[in-house]
């Protein structure tokens, strides 16, 4: 998989240092029902260090969900990428925090970062805020954010062959999720999507 | 390229010149420097001004002395003293010719480019608010527009002539106390322009300002206000440039837009102030709040904006998209070169039904600048298919500058669509390679392939104004080669 050491995917939070040609993969997962103050820093401290960083929220009802990640390159050549989704519905809200730091000097840095989330209700709320901070300039950096709703004619199309709205449904926040479940144990992926019936 | 023959040409770029750097040498008149009460009574006398705007000056001025500046910005502000500012200076006027216009402030802005004389220019292209320092020297073509019913004048014109619309829309999109910044210009703002477009007209020429800052130890406090009322349409463009000096010197202006239903506002902005010297000296801090009120339904407010200049620049140009159905944009292309910094970007607040916004944002930084957008894009939960996207790219040249994203999206709409992207990256070896082997050189190849970057943006400029952002962004970044 990457070179050097290899960390083994851990869930939660924390301060992490990632050394000379270490590689680091962290997920982790919110379930329903849980309200967090996540914080994860990641400091990239050693020349061919390598990060990526995955999560999933899922807050139906009425948590409270804050996530702060920042990622620190103190040194060139090193690569970080970062993936985040959501799903939020009830009176939960989530706010998300996450910021790339790219310090002078650290050249041939490259780093990525994505969230995006699905608002499901009225009255819930989604505050996302990707932040670049950048003092080289040989780097590769970019960040995008959405946030949104299922889409309409994916739905139409499932039921259209008979699929039910709400497996209908299901399936697209499966598919939305995907890209970040795909690492995940058999048994964490299924933890998700019997979730996700309460997302409804 | 070596290190150091690109050392050789970032110090060509960053000694070539500033051209609007001269100063008028003009009589002037000045009320003693410093900010109390007395102040703000004397400038208000000054412009014989009514009791309730004294009043409105004077409750802006209590405002401000409890607020603090802000620190939340990505920049190194020195602290301003506000005592050892002048807040009012003016040409003195030649009591024998009263309509007209003194040779010297005319010669002024005919080195700057600025036509005040009606008959030199193609009828129909401009029309011309100069503010020079604290007052407005002329505006021309008046009367042309006020047979179609367009009022277009100075700020303290519109305040004699037209006391109940500026009475009804002063300080409706900007409170007094919004910020810092927008209540000190509220206690001492001097002149600016006034802009009236009544129902169903549509502008037949750009109307623009242009703002000069000459007298030392002065700082410039504009206060613009446009209203275009149901159905019209009008395109409003502003320029401003500085005398170089060692000193820095403060511009804290307060744009207000209101846009009622089906109405179009087009709104441009070629910033030139004087950016500092290569050692990061003097230069203009400009603190400015701009925003635009969507009111009625259908209506339209577009930004567009080019920031070259000032050794700080603070500005968030927004929209608030009240009515059903209205729309805004914002098109920026900020470049900070030397120690030139730029805290810039935009605020979009859906709170109508089917609104939508759109945010392009180009940073270019050089030198030991520092750049950075700072957006804010809110969906209230009554905007109901609220639709934005925004694309905020930043472009880095040279190793010792940064660049820097801070956009905030905060939904509470399940059917709103949200979108953001950002990237950053320098200009690569292979766009230079090939156009090296071509036969074009690397300064002019930066500079194709930066008119190319923030092409999207330049392409939205009215024409007079297009040619001028072009050649500055060629000037502002000279060899700057990464």
């Amino acid at each position: 998989m990457g070179h050097g050491r290899y960390i083994a995917p851990a869930f939660g939070g924390g301060v992490h240092t990632v050394g000379a040609g270490e590689r680091l993969v962290l997920d982790f997962v919110i379930l329903p029902g849980q309200s967090q103050d996540l914080r994860v820093e990641v400091d990239l401290v050693g020349e061919g260090a390598e990060v990526t960083l995955r999560g999933l929220w899922l807050c139906p009802a009425d948590e409270r969900v804050s996530v702060t990640v920042r990622v620190h390159h103190r040194v060139p050549g090193c690569r970080s990428s970062q993936l985040f989704k959501g799903i939020v519905g009830g009176t939960a809200s989530v706010r998300f925090d996450g910021t790339i730091i790219v310090a002078p000097d650290a050249q041939q840095t490259e780093a990525y970062q994505e969230n995006h989330n699905l608002l499901l209700s009225e009255t819930a709320l989604v505050e996302t805020s990707p932040q670049l901070e950048i003092y080289a300039d040989d780097v590769k950096c970019s960040h995008g954010a959405t946030v949104g709703r299922l889409n309409e004619d994916e739905l139409f199309y499932m039921r259209s062959r008979g699929i039910p709205e709400a497996d209908a449904r299901i399936l697209q926040m499966i598919s939305f999720l995907s890209p970040v479940t795909a690492n995940l144990s058999e048994t964490q992926k299924a933890d998700i999507e019997s979730a996700l019936s309460s997302m409804l | 390229m070596n290190r150091e023959e690109e050392d050789r040409i970032i110090r060509e770029a960053t000694t070539s010149e500033y051209k609007e750097g001269f100063v008028t040498d003009v009589e002037q008149e000045y009320v003693p420097k410093g900010l109390n009460e007395e102040i703000i009574r004397t400038i208000s006398a000054r412009k014989q001004e009514p009791e309730w705007l004294l009043e409105f000056r004077l409750d802006a001025f209590r405002k401000w002395r409890k607020m603090e500046m802000p620190s939340w910005a990505h920049l190194d502000l020195p602290p301003i003293d506000f005592q050892d500012i002048i807040y009012y200076a003016a040409p003195k006027k030649d009591a024998d010719r009263p309509k007209e216009i003194d040779p010297k402030l005319a010669e002024t802005f005919e080195k700057l480019g600025i036509p005040l004389n009606e008959r030199e220019v193609l009828a129909g292209v401009v029309a011309v608010d100069a503010v020079f320092d604290s007052v407005s020297v002329t505006t021309t073509f008046r009367k042309t527009l006020a047979e179609k019913g367009i009022i277009f004048c100075s700020f303290s014109e519109a305040v004699r002539e037209h006391p109940d619309l500026v009475r009804k829309y002063l300080a409706t999109v900007v409170p007094v106390g919004d910020n810092y910044f927008a209540a000190l210009n509220s206690a001492v703002f001097s002149d600016g322009s006034f802009c009236y477009i009544p129902k169903g007209v549509r502008c037949p020429m750009e109307l623009s300002s242009y703002f000069r800052i000459n007298a030392r130890g002065t700082g410039q406090f504009e206060r613009t206000l446009i209203v275009a009322d149901e159905g019209s349409y009008v395109s409003y463009m502003e320029g401003c440039t500085a005398p170089m000096r060692d000193e820095q010197q403060l511009h804290a202006a307060v744009v207000e837009i209101i846009v009622e239903k089906d109405a179009d506002v087009k709104y441009s902005t070629v910033q030139n102030w004087y950016p500092g010297d290569s050692e990061g000296k003097g230069g203009i801090l400009n603190l400015v709040t701009k925003r635009g009120l969507c009111r009625g339904e259908g209506s339209h407010l577009s930004w567009t904006q080019v920031e070259t200049g000032s050794a700080i620049t603070w500005k968030y140009p927004s929209t608030v998209l009240l009515g059903d159905h209205s729309s805004s944009e914002f098109f920026s292309v900020a470049v900070t070169n030397n120690f030139q910094q730029a805290d810039t970007g935009t605020k979009m607040v859906h709170i109508g039904r089917d609104t939508r916004s759109r945010i392009v944002s180009k940073g270019i930084s050089a030198g030991r600048s520092q750049n950075s957008y700072r957006g804010l894009v809110r969906i209230n939960k009554g905007a109901q298919n609220a639709r934005n996207h925004s694309q905020c790219d930043s472009l880095l040249i040279g190793s010792a500058c940064g660049a820097h994203t801070f956009p905030v999206i905060r939904s509470a709409n399940p059917s709103a669509v949200v979108e953001h992207e950002a990237t950053t990256s320098k200009i690569s070896e292979d766009q230079l390679f090939y156009c090296n082997q071509r036969g074009i050189g690397p300064e002019d190849a930066v500079g194709l392939i930066v008119n190319g970057y923030a092409r999207e943006v330049l392409s939205r400029l009215p024409m007079e104004f297009a040619v001028e952002a072009q050649k500055l962004l060629q000037v502002s970044l000279e060899g700057s080669v990464g």
